[in-house]
């Protein structure tokens, strides 16, 4: 760490692990209503749960990107953060705007939060994933301006690096495109078809490309592999990243109400998707086995390595499974998407965060480079037990899945969706276990930050 | 004659044709295989067609990748300036390609034919215009090549990045040999 | 030196090239059809695919991988194309 003002990416830090814990009990809870189904009911709905699911993931990542980019911006750019104080303000914001949405979440009936939050004024409330209030999303509309202000300013008056551009377009991105979340036509065949350019735009698009320049500059840093020969792989990734993503998002309109070609153009693009996850995969490893020194911070390149994988497996094999139009004619909305949503998240952007917050969180707390080898080895425990939790995870959702597809869709003699339900029930409570030992690895993951405060700082040998 | 490990220019630009070319192959494939099932309507509106403007567009691209073989010589010879004035003959092959195959397009779309008229039309649109795009970013790479050469940016002894357009601008030409068969001429 | 024995091959290509062409785009005015003709005009595509990847791109002077990599291109499309024609005919 350079510069003193990058020490803001702490809070951020701080405040996503937070959100992390909270999604993951949330998830439990989610796993459990599907086997139990009156679970926590009426207090906490399956429905309630899952928005809570998934909008924490959603803000956790958002604060991880800005925590990432606080701290890698203003190293990049060789200068001090525009406005730290700035930086530090958005924060509390945008926390007590998420905690607020949240807490509404679970303390109102979503109706009356609508009210209360005067829904009809500018309607936005109700879609998947968009679910928060008008308000709410005015908020992030602010913070995320007020966030790219000072990026952009930090990367005006420093040095410009190919990592900081593309972190810049991938931000200003995910700004742009989460504008569409305000437009909410009646058609609903427009409206979803909107509602993808958020979604899909962030995830498939933008978000990648936030991923990528995370992931150039943690090899940068602990493989001393030369900056151009990581930035030419940088530049061809988010290329393919975007040719395959922005048409791939084609893949959603498969007969919802658009025209025909879409068929086409979404199963050829996007079965090329996995096309740039593939070279992330290649390029990490290549960069690693070409390092030019040591890094003593084990721990961050596993995470880092382990993103490049996770991300090519759940984001682009998986993705890839469902993605083509006669395939998905029979998968969709089955628990096959689900196991992908799980890996992909999980593989591409909980991974890069979680990364970026080994690489930097020893030296924000005072560390010359690393953490003590004690440390890192439980952090490593906790990288192999979520990352494995999540391989089965996925793997027993996509068992549930192609049964189901069976079951309820392609057999002679389809069953009722809830029939197949009780079918496939054996896959959720092995699923519903796996979750407890992914808490438990987010569990010693956070223990990390505790153990061996006192000891020495792990060295090249001793991590060997 | 001794061989090289590697091909000329940067190896990323090479990864990044590979990656082309299987979008391209899928994207021919798709074609021939829905044709497979539909041989009547798509030889019925592949004589709509201008295979004049097919054969001109073909030489175009032809002849620009000749060019460019040419600028890649002259840079090995250390002539900076050769190279520029045979980037800028390849441009504008390039642009002649670009003005014919607008010209095409207006033809279509002023009789009102969209992606949606049919599958034929849905195949030729998707795969001429997803060509059309790689023609102008092949063309913004050249010229981007092109301007750096004229400064002097390039050497007998390093030329990288000459090599690197080159090899994108073949991999334009090489599609459309393909496409240009595929959709045009076989029935 | 090293520049004639470059662009001395390519030149000859470069009329091979043309000459192919001319001869598919005869081929597409004269209106012929049928699965030997569209065969034989994939057939000179092909071989031209092969010449640009060979001399243009200088395929030719590498080895290993790269060296058949836009061959190998060729022939995985050309035979989904040629396998796609034969179900039809």
């Amino acid at each position: 760490m350079k510069y003193e003002s990058q020490k803001v990416a702490k809070l951020y830090f701080t405040a996503a692990i937070g959100l992390f814990v909270g999604q993951i009990l949330f998830g439990l809870i989610l796993g459990a209503q599907y086997v139990i189904g009156d679970f926590l009911f009426p207090e906490i709905p399956f429905n309630v749960a899952r928005m809570v699911h998934t909008n924490l993931l959603i803000v956790w990542l958002l604060f991880g990107f800005m925590g990432a980019a606080y701290y890698l911006v203003p190293e990049e750019a060789e200068t001090e953060l525009f406005a730290p104080w700035l930086a530090k303000l958005m924060f509390w914001i945008f926390l007590a705007a998420g905690a607020a949405t949240v807490l509404g979440y679970l303390l109102v009936p979503y109706a009356t939060l609508a009210e209360v939050t005067m829904n009809d004024l500018l309607p936005t409330m109700g879609r998947e994933f968009l679910e928060q209030p008008t308000i709410t999303k005015l908020g992030i509309v602010v913070v995320a301006l007020a966030f790219l202000f000072n990026i952009g300013m930090t990367i005006l008056k420093g040095r410009k690096t190919v990592v900081n551009l593309v972190l810049l377009m991938g931000l200003t991105g995910l700004a742009v495109f989460f504008l569409f979340s305000f437009y909410n036509p009646v058609n609903v065949v427009m409206d979803k078809y909107y509602w993808w350019w958020v979604v899909h735009l962030w995830v498939e698009g933008v978000w990648e490309l936030i991923l990528g320049s995370i992931l150039a500059f943690i090899l940068i840093k602990t493989t001393g592999v030369d900056r151009e020969v990581i930035e030419k792989w940088l530049y061809i990734i988010i290329a393919m990243t975007l040719i395959t993503g922005i048409i791939g998002t084609g893949h959603h309109y498969y007969w919802i109400g658009t025209p025909e070609f879409w068929q086409w153009w979404g199963s050829i693009f996007s079965a090329m998707e996995p096309i740039p996850f593939f070279m992330m995969t290649v390029y990490a490893f290549n960069m690693v086995n070409k390092r030019r020194r040591n890094h003593p911070n084990k721990a961050a390149v596993l995470w880092a390595l382990g993103t490049a994988v996770m991300a090519f497996l759940g984001a682009g094999v998986w993705g890839f499974l469902h993605t083509l139009a006669p395939v998905n004619y029979y998968t969709h909305g089955t628990q096959i998407t689900a196991a992908h949503g799980h890996m992909a998240f999980y593989g591409a952007y909980v991974m890069i965060v979680l990364s970026m917050i080994s690489y930097s969180m020893p030296m924000m707390r005072g560390r010359e480079a690393c953490n003590s080898a004690r440390a890192q080895s439980m952090e490593m425990w906790s990288f192999w037990l979520m990352t494995i939790s999540i391989i089965f995870i996925t793997l027993f959702l996509t068992g549930a899945g192609i049964l189901q597809v069976y079951l309820q869709r392609f057999s002679d003699n389809p069953m009722p969706f809830m029939v197949v339900q009780e079918k496939i029930a054996l896959f959720y409570w092995l699923r519903e276990i796996t979750g407890f030992v992914f808490l438990l690895g987010l569990v010693l993951y956070i223990a990390s930050f505790f153990v061996g405060k006192n000891e020495p700082e792990a060295t090249v040998e001793l991590a060997k | 004659m001794e061989k090289n490990k590697w091909p000329p220019g940067d190896l990323v630009i090479w990864f990044f044709i590979l990656a082309e070319l299987l979008v391209f192959g899928v994207f021919f494939a798709a074609y021939a295989f829905t044709r497979a099932s539909n041989v009547e309507l798509f030889n019925t509106y592949q004589l709509t067609l201008d295979r004049n403007a097919a054969l001109i567009n073909t030489v175009a691209l032809i002849t620009s990748s000749y060019f460019v073989v040419r600028a890649v010589a002259a840079i090995r010879d250390n002539n900076s300036k050769r190279c520029f004035h045979w980037l800028l003959a390849a441009l504008f092959m390039g642009v002649v390609f670009l003005v014919v195959k607008g010209m095409e397009y207006h033809h279509h779309f002023s009789l009102g034919i969209n992606l949606n008229t049919n599958t034929f039309y849905m195949f030729y649109l998707s795969l001429t215009f997803f060509h059309f795009l790689h023609v102008i970013l092949g063309m913004i790479i050249l010229l981007a090549v092109a301007l750096k050469a004229r400064s002097g940016g390039y050497s007998a002894a390093e030329h990288t990045g000459v090599e690197t357009g080159a090899s994108y601008w073949h991999m334009v030409d090489l599609v459309w040999m393909i496409l240009f068969p595929l959709v045009y001429v076989m029935r | 030196m090293e520049d004639k024995k470059f662009i001395r091959p390519c030149s000859i290509i470069f009329g091979l090239l043309l000459a192919l062409t001319v001869t598919t785009w005869f081929i597409g005015t004269m209106g012929l059809s049928g699965l030997q003709v569209s065969l034989m005009v994939l057939g000179f595509a092909l071989i031209k695919g092969q010449l640009i990847g060979d001399y243009f791109m200088g395929l030719k002077q590498v080895s290993g991988f790269w060296r058949w990599a836009v061959t190998l291109w060729l022939v995985l499309v050309g035979s989904l194309i040629t396998y796609a024609f034969n179900i039809t005919a």
